[in-house]
């Protein structure tokens, strides 16, 4: 028995899972989100990839295999929840650029262009080609971001350096959240008389204030500024994460941290509680409805063992594309590795193929064949499955 | 304590307060799993820095892969607190307990004595910082309180802490009230501290040998069919993690199989529909702070559940930042500057809900964000005793 009877219970608090469960909440319906731990969401660009194999990521989406679960969700549905998504992060104070009908370039930290659907707006005047011209600030002992990377590639770029007291990524990021030291940053950037028509950051521009920071350093500077993604830790996938988890709890949405499920009660074809690992009684919670939303193998959904590839949370059937030969191409940095295919596969209202259970609904990078690297399908695949995921499981509740 | 399953994400650095503001301190990945793997038992521990690390679990709670770096550091900081003198600071702060029991027989003295300059003088030249007041003792402990027993079918045994008897025993009458008029039979067992603090402090010894007379007496109101309630959140988890965990304390299984935070238990009492309590409306704006140790405590967030009950009120949660106290953490002075800049910060993410006060379960949360915010802080029951129209004597 459980304290608390929940509606539905996500499992995973990754973009999908609180996307699933933001939209259920929104329904009225009460929802509770387990989780071990913070989603790779954290570490990612922040950017929303809806499909890169084409301009037009609706075209690129039409053109995936047939199998592909992209094709179960409508596409009124995926502009809804784009939609939905880019209202969210504006009322969250971190709004995003762009839209579905045509996909962005963005600039990486290796001078390199990464194609995308959404960015957050610190990105929007990120340059299109290598002939702009742009001044990059790093920060003294920054690691991992040399603006010579960037400079190599673009013939009109420049460089400087400042000293912020502190060499990561989250030291700054805080200092930036504070005014004195804006102020002292703004008018050291001032005297540095830079002629480029804009001017590049590593992504450090604070964090629940990088809106109005890049605004405010814009307003002084009359230029555009953009941010450059950087290597984990990313401020831009916090920000991204914090957004859509706070906007979960306003919806009235509880989430349990540091809760792995450990075990599962059942009853005939459903399931009626999740369980966690506990010192003392155990933890359990019950819920009519569960959504796995628990990521692929970096998120820790998938299990791979020396010869089978396990779900960790209800031991789902996974389909595996073939044997182990077939699992990885000979080149490490290959984006056709057959193991991206792996996944859970499901029928047309998210449900698992070949499952003992009926109230369990799987969204975002778990799913079968969605080959993520290879396509350049991420949040913004894991938003429009989980609000499909989510819709389905609303019907069977009702 | 899983340090080889570490994937190296840094997702646990992102979440560590202290390495937000004190770049002396390395953050739990370095910290914990990587330095782990060259740690020995041959070597005298050389790494003062593991003390800087302040114990709020945030790490363990966002770490995706089980790894719990928290707990790599604190069995690193009693290695060095076994190996190293203790500095006055954390001598006193191991032994708060018996100092408090102390303070709280000369209160009057004591409390006058602690807010003169002289006193605070005498504080830093320990390494006490005193950037907020240091918590007032109160002359009447809750451990006097008379034993007002009746024949109520539930019995709960209630572990109040040092925070409620020393310093606010009134919050403890209030407590024992609510609970009266659920019906429900209250009993103060005979306690000592949980130990937290002389863990904190790198004690591992004194903390066991609290732990070990607080299982005893308590198992002893289990066997006699009493539930045991906390309110403190860090003793909760002592009792529930440490107690198995670092200290490895035979029958420490049979304590947190029996204990329940305070909120928990009620929550399930009205699930279960034992009880119906009648809340009233409270016209109130709340920012609800989260303590680092409810959060890793993995039982959700039950104030607020209860709260969320009370018609009129309104209530926003915030779990993403640490007050920066940590109990006695922030009262040391070398810690002062983090501690200050953490509440700060937690400060400004309450005052942008627009919240007219804040709530927290923790009386050290309390005194930090009311400390530098000038707000009231409450602890949940009073705000849950104001709906149900309970009020407590002082
Ligand atoms: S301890 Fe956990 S959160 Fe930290 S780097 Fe290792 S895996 Fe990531
Ligand atoms: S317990 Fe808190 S202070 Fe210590 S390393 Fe973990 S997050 Fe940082
Ligand atoms: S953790 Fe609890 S028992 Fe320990 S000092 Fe704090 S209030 Fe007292």
């Amino acid at each position: 028995m459980s304290v608390i009877e929940y509606d539905v219970i996500v499992i995973g608090a990754g973009v999908a899972g609180l996307t699933a469960g933001s939209w259920l909440s929104g329904q009225g319906l009460k929802v509770a989100l387990v989780t071990t731990g913070e989603p790779t969401a954290c570490l990612s660009t922040g950017c929303i990839d809806v499909c890169a194999q084409n301009d037009d990521p609706l075209q690129g989406i039409a053109h995936l295999p047939a199998e592909h679960p992209f094709h179960l969700v409508s596409n009124a549905t995926i502009h809804q929840a784009l939609n939905d998504f880019q209202q969210i992060m504006t009322d969250m104070g971190m709004s995003y650029t762009g839209g579905l009908g045509k996909n962005r370039r963005i600039l990486s930290a290796i001078g390199t262009f990464k194609t995308t659907c959404l960015t957050p707006s610190t990105m929007q005047t990120s340059p299109q080609n290598e002939n702009e011209k742009i001044h990059i600030i790093t920060f003294t002992g920054l690691k991992d971001f040399y603006p010579g990377y960037i400079i190599s590639r673009f013939p009109n770029a420049s460089f400087s350096i400042y000293n912020a007291g502190v060499p990561t990524t989250m030291g700054i990021a805080a200092n930036f959240e504070d005014d004195t030291f804006l102020e002292a940053f703004i008018l050291w950037l001032e005297k540095q008389n830079i002629r480029e028509d804009k001017i590049a950051f590593p992504a450090v521009l604070g964090l629940e204030s990088a809106m109005s920071v890049k605004e405010r350093i814009e307003h002084r500077l009359e230029r555009p500024i953009f941010e450059i993604p950087t290597i984990p830790p990313s401020m831009p996938g916090r920000r991204l994460f914090n957004g859509l988890k706070d906007h979960f709890r306003r919806k009235g949405g509880v989430i349990y941290w540091g809760w792995p499920v450990a075990g599962v009660e059942k009853t005939g074809r459903q399931i009626e509680a999740v369980i966690a690992e506990s010192r003392g009684r155990p933890n359990s919670l019950n819920a009519r409805a569960f959504i796995l939303a628990t990521g692929s193998f970096v998120g820790g959904g998938l299990w791979a063992k020396r010869d089978t590839i396990m779900e960790k949370v209800f031991n789902l059937p996974v389909f595996v594309p073939g044997g182990q030969e077939v699992w990885f191409d000979q080149d490490y940095f290959s984006v056709n590795h057959g193991i991206g295919e792996t996944g859970i596969a499901v029928d047309s209202s998210f449900r698992p193929k070949g499952c003992p259970w009926d109230n369990i609904f799987v969204c975002g990078a778990i799913l079968a064949h969605t080959e993520a690297l290879k396509n350049g399908c991420g949040h913004g695949f894991a938003i429009a499955t989980a609000q499909a995921a989510a819709q389905c499981c609303l019907e069977h509740i009702r | 304590m899983k340090y080889e399953h570490c994937i190296r994400c840094t997702i646990c650095v992102e979440n560590c307060p202290v390495f937000r503001v004190n770049p002396e301190f390395p953050g739990p990945k370095q910290a914990g799993p990587d330095a782990q793997r060259f740690r020995n038992g041959r070597e005298k521990s050389a790494e003062e820095w593991v003390l800087l690390c302040s114990q709020c679990k945030r790490c363990e709670m966002a770490c995706p892969c089980g790894v719990e770096p928290a707990q790599i550091i604190l069995r690193a900081q009693q290695r060095y607190g076994l190996e190293h003198p203790h500095t006055a600071a954390h001598l006193l702060f191991a032994n708060n307990y018996y100092l408090s029991t102390l303070g709280s027989i000369t209160a009057p003295l004591a409390n006058r004595f602690a807010a003169t300059k002289i006193g605070k003088k005498i504080f830093r030249r320990m390494g006490i910082a005193t950037y907020i007041p240091f918590p007032k003792f109160s002359f009447k402990t809750l451990r006097g309180e008379k034993k007002a027993r009746s024949r109520e079918a539930r019995k709960v045994a209630f572990f109040y802490g040092c925070f409620i008897n020393f310093y606010r025993p009134d919050i403890g009458r209030k407590i024992i009230r609510m609970l009266q008029s659920f019906k429900i039979d209250v009993v103060l067992p005979p306690q000592w501290c949980c130990g937290l603090p002389a863990l904190g402090n790198g004690n591992a010894a004194l903390a066991r040998s609290f732990a070990r007379k607080n299982v005893a007496s308590l198992s002893n109101y289990i066997d006699a069919g009493y539930d045991v309630v906390y309110t403190c959140t860090s003793c909760g988890l002592c009792l529930l993690h440490d107690y198995q965990g670092i200290l490895e304390i035979p029958e420490a299984k049979k304590i947190a199989e029996n204990s329940f935070d305070l909120y928990e238990y009620v929550l399930k009492l009205i699930t279960e529909r034992e009880i119906k309590p009648n809340f009233r409306e409270v016209n109130r704006v709340l920012a609800y702070h989260i303590p680092c140790h409810l959060r890793a405590l993995k039982i959700g967030y039950p104030a607020a559940d209860v709260i969320k009950l009370i018609p009129g009120l309104q209530c926003r949660i915030l779990d993403d930042a640490c007050c920066g106290l940590n109990g006695s953490y922030g009262f040391k002075k070398i810690n002062e500057a983090t501690a200050v800049q953490l509440g700060r910060r937690a400060v400004s993410l309450i005052q942008k809900t627009g919240a007219e006060a804040i709530v927290a379960d923790c009386g050290s949360c309390r005194m930090q964000l009311s400390g530098l915010s000038g707000m009231d802080a409450f602890d949940p029951v009073e705000i849950i005793c104001e709906s149900l129209g309970i009020k407590g004597k002082k």
